[in-house]
C-alpha cells in the first residue's frame, strides 16, 4: 500500500499546476519565437495564455481545500510563506507570482483578440490609454511567465523528490519527469485539443510543433521508464512501488490510462503529423485528450504508489 | 568510545531508551499517551508493532517520535510550526500549523498523527511540561516491566548516558539519516 497522508486533491493539484505551467510555456514559445505573428489569428497563444492562470488557480484552491487548520482559519496560510527550508514554501511563492503574471498575460491575449474589452475597461479604469502596446507587454509577460512556469513545473516534482521516507519519489528524475510532463500536457491541451478545435490545420502552420511534442513524449516515456527501473533495482519498498505500478493493483491505470493514451497513441499520431504535415482533426483531439488524461493519472500513480520505508 | 563517538556525544539533553528485551507488548504506553494527550478515538502518539526475531520468535517494537536531530518533518514544514526546542525535543506549534501533512509524508518513523478535528499534525512531545518539572513522560510512568528508561544525557553518570556510551542503546534505523536525538533502543539479545 502506498502512503496515505496525501490523496486525490494533491494529485489533481500537481497535475493542474503542471498543465497550467505547460500551457503558458507553450504560448510563450510561440510568442517569443515570433511564430505567433505569422498569422492573423493565433489560437495557441490565446488558449495557452488564457487557461494557464485559471488552471493554476483551481489547483491552488484544491491545495487550500486540502489543508486542515489552514482551511478553517485561512489567515494561517500567511505562515506558509515563511519557512524557506520547505519546498512547499518555495511553491507558495512561485504560485503567488505565477498567478498574477499568467492572468495578466491571458488578459492581454484576450484583449488583443477582442479589442472591445479595452474600451469597456476604460469606462472604469480611466487612466488606461486608448491603445496598448500589446506586443511588447505580451513579450515581457511571456518571458517572465515562462521562467515562473518552469519553476512551478519543477517544484511540484521537487516537493515529492525531497521525501527520503518514500523511496519511489526520492530521485532527481522526478522533477525532470514533472517538467517534461508539464510541457507535454500543456501542448496537449493548448495545441492538440484547443487549437485543433479552433483552427483545424494548426499543425500545418507550425511544423516544429509536432516535432517538439514527439520529443517531449519520447523523453517522458524514457523518464517514466527510468524512475521505475531505478526503483526496481533499489529493492525493498522502492521495488514494491514499481511492482505496484507495473503489474500490481495500479497496473491497469498505468497501462490503460497513462502508457496507451498519453505515450503510445500520441507518439503514433505525432509521427504521422510530421510526415503528413498536419494533424488529423479527430486524431489531434484524441491525442490531446489522451495526453491530458494521462498527465492526471501519472500524478495519481506517483502519489498513490509511493510506499513509505518499513519500520 | 565510538558507536559513532557515543552518538556524537549524545544528542538531546534527554534520552528515552526502550529495552525491547523487556517490552511485553502490553501497550500500556500507547494507552497512557492516548489519555495524557486526550487524543480522539483510539489515537496515540505511540504505536506498538509486533515483530519477529531472526529465529522466528516474537517481540514488540514501540515507535513514537524519535526527536530527530536532522528532522525531515521540520525542514519540510512550510510554516515553521515544527521546530526544535532547546531541550532537543521536536515540538509542534498548534497555532501556526496549517495541516498540510507534509511532515506526515516526510517522517520515516510514521510518528505524526493527524487530528481531523483540529486540522493539525501532532506527535509525541515528550510530555515536556512534566519533564521540565523534573518528572518523566506518561509512557515511562505507565511501563510496568520497566522497558522504558528515561534520563538526562548531559549527566554522564545517568543510566541512559551509560547505556549509550556502552553501545547497548542504539538509534532505530540509523540508515534513515535523521539522527534520532532522544529515542534509543536496546535491541533483542543485546
Ligand atoms: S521521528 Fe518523525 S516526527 Fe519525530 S522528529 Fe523524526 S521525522 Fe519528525
Ligand atoms: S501539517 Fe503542520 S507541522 Fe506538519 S508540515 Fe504542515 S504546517 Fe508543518
Amino acid at each position: 500500500m502506498g502512503q496515505t497522508h496525501w490523496g486525490w486533491l494533491v494529485a489533481i493539484y500537481l497535475f493542474l499546476g503542471g498543465m497550467g505551467a505547460g500551457s503558458l510555456l507553450t504560448a510563450a514559445v510561440v510568442e517569443l519565437t515570433g511564430e505567433r505573428y505569422k498569422h492573423a489569428f493565433c489560437p495557441t497563444t490565446l488558449i495557452g495564455a488564457g487557461v494557464s492562470g485559471p488552471l493554476v488557480i483551481i489547483g491552488s484552491l484544491l491545495l487550500i481545500f486540502d489543508l486542515g487548520a489552514g482551511k478553517m482559519e485561512p489567515w494561517r496560510i500567511i505562515y506558509m510563506f515563511t519557512h524557506f527550508t520547505s519546498v512547499m514554501t518555495w511553491g507558495i511563492w512561485l504560485l503567488t507570482l505565477f498567478i498574477p503574471v499568467s492572468l495578466l498575460y491571458g488578459l492581454m491575449e484576450i484583449m488583443d483578440n477582442y479589442p472591445g474589452i479595452l474600451a469597456w475597461l476604460r469606462r472604469f479604469l480611466k487612466f488606461l490609454p486608448a491603445t496598448l502596446p500589446y506586443r511588447s507587454i505580451r513579450r515581457v509577460l511571456a518571458g517572465v511567465g515562462a521562467v515562473l512556469a518552469v519553476g512551478v513545473a519543477i517544484y511540484t516534482g521537487i516537493l515529492l523528490s525531497v521525501v527520503r521516507a518514500v523511496p519511489l519519489w526520492h530521485t532527481p528524475l522526478l522533477p525532470l519527469l514533472f517538467l517534461v510532463s508539464a510541457g507535454s500536457t500543456g501542448m496537449g491541451l493548448t495545441i492538440d485539443l484547443g487549437a485543433t478545435i479552433a483552427v483545424p490545420d494548426v499543425a500545418r502552420r507550425f511544423h516544429a510543433l509536432p516535432i517538439i511534442h514527439i520529443v517531449l513524449i519520447g523523453l517522458e516515456a524514457v523518464l517514466i521508464g527510468l524512475v521505475l527501473a531505478v526503483a526496481w533495482l533499489q529493492g525493498g519498498v522502492a521495488a514494491e512501488s514499481a511492482r505496484l505500478v507495473l503489474m500490481g493493483p495500479n497496473a491497469v491505470i498505468f497501462w490503460a490510462f497513462v502508457v496507451f493514451p498519453g505515450l503510445f497513441y500520441p507518439f503514433v499520431v505525432h509521427a504521422y503529423a510530421i510526415g503528413a504535415r498536419r494533424h488529423g482533426f479527430i486524431s489531434g483531439i484524441l491525442s490531446g485528450a489522451g495526453i491530458v488524461i494521462a498527465g492526471l493519472f501519472l500524478r495519481y500513480l506517483i502519489v498513490f504508489s509511493g510506499i513509505p520505508v518499513a519500520l | 568510545m565510538t558507536l559513532d563517538q557515543a552518538l556524537a556525544e549524545a544528542r538531546g539533553k534527554y534520552a528515552l531508551i526502550i529495552d525491547l528485551n523487556k517490552c511485553t507488548g502490553c501497550r500500556a504506553c500507547e494507552l497512557a499517551c492516548h489519555q495524557r494527550n486526550e487524543l480522539p478515538g483510539d489515537m496515540s502518539y505511540i504505536r506498538v508493532y509486533p515483530k519477529q526475531k531472526p529465529d522466528g520468535s516474537p517481540y514488540f517494537l514501540p515507535v513514537q517520535c524519535q526527536h530527530c536531530v536532522k528532522a525531515p518533518c521540520e525542514s519540510v514544514c512550510p510554516t515553521g510550526a515544527t521546530y526544535h526546542h532547546e531541550s532537543g525535543a521536536v515540538l509542534v506549534n498548534d497555532k501556526t500549523c496549517v495541516g498540510c501533512r507534509y511532515c506526515m509524508v516526510a517522517c520515516p518513523y510514521d510518528a505524526r498523527r493527524y487530528d481531523e478535528e483540529k486540522g493539525i499534525a501532532e506527535k509525541c512531545w515528550l510530555c515536556l511540561d512534566w519533564v521540565l518539572g523534573g518528572g518523566v513522560p506518561a509512557c515511562v510512568q505507565a511501563c510496568a516491566p520497566g522497558a522504558r528508561i528515561f534520563g538526562r544525557l548531559d549527566d554522564p553518570d545517568s543510566e541512559v548516558s551509560q547505556l549509550i556510551a556502552s553501545g547497548r542503546a542504539k538509534p532505530l534505523h540509523p540508515e534513515f539519516g535523521t539522527e534520532p536525538g532522544i529515542l534509543f533502543y536496546i535491541f533483542p539479545g543485546e
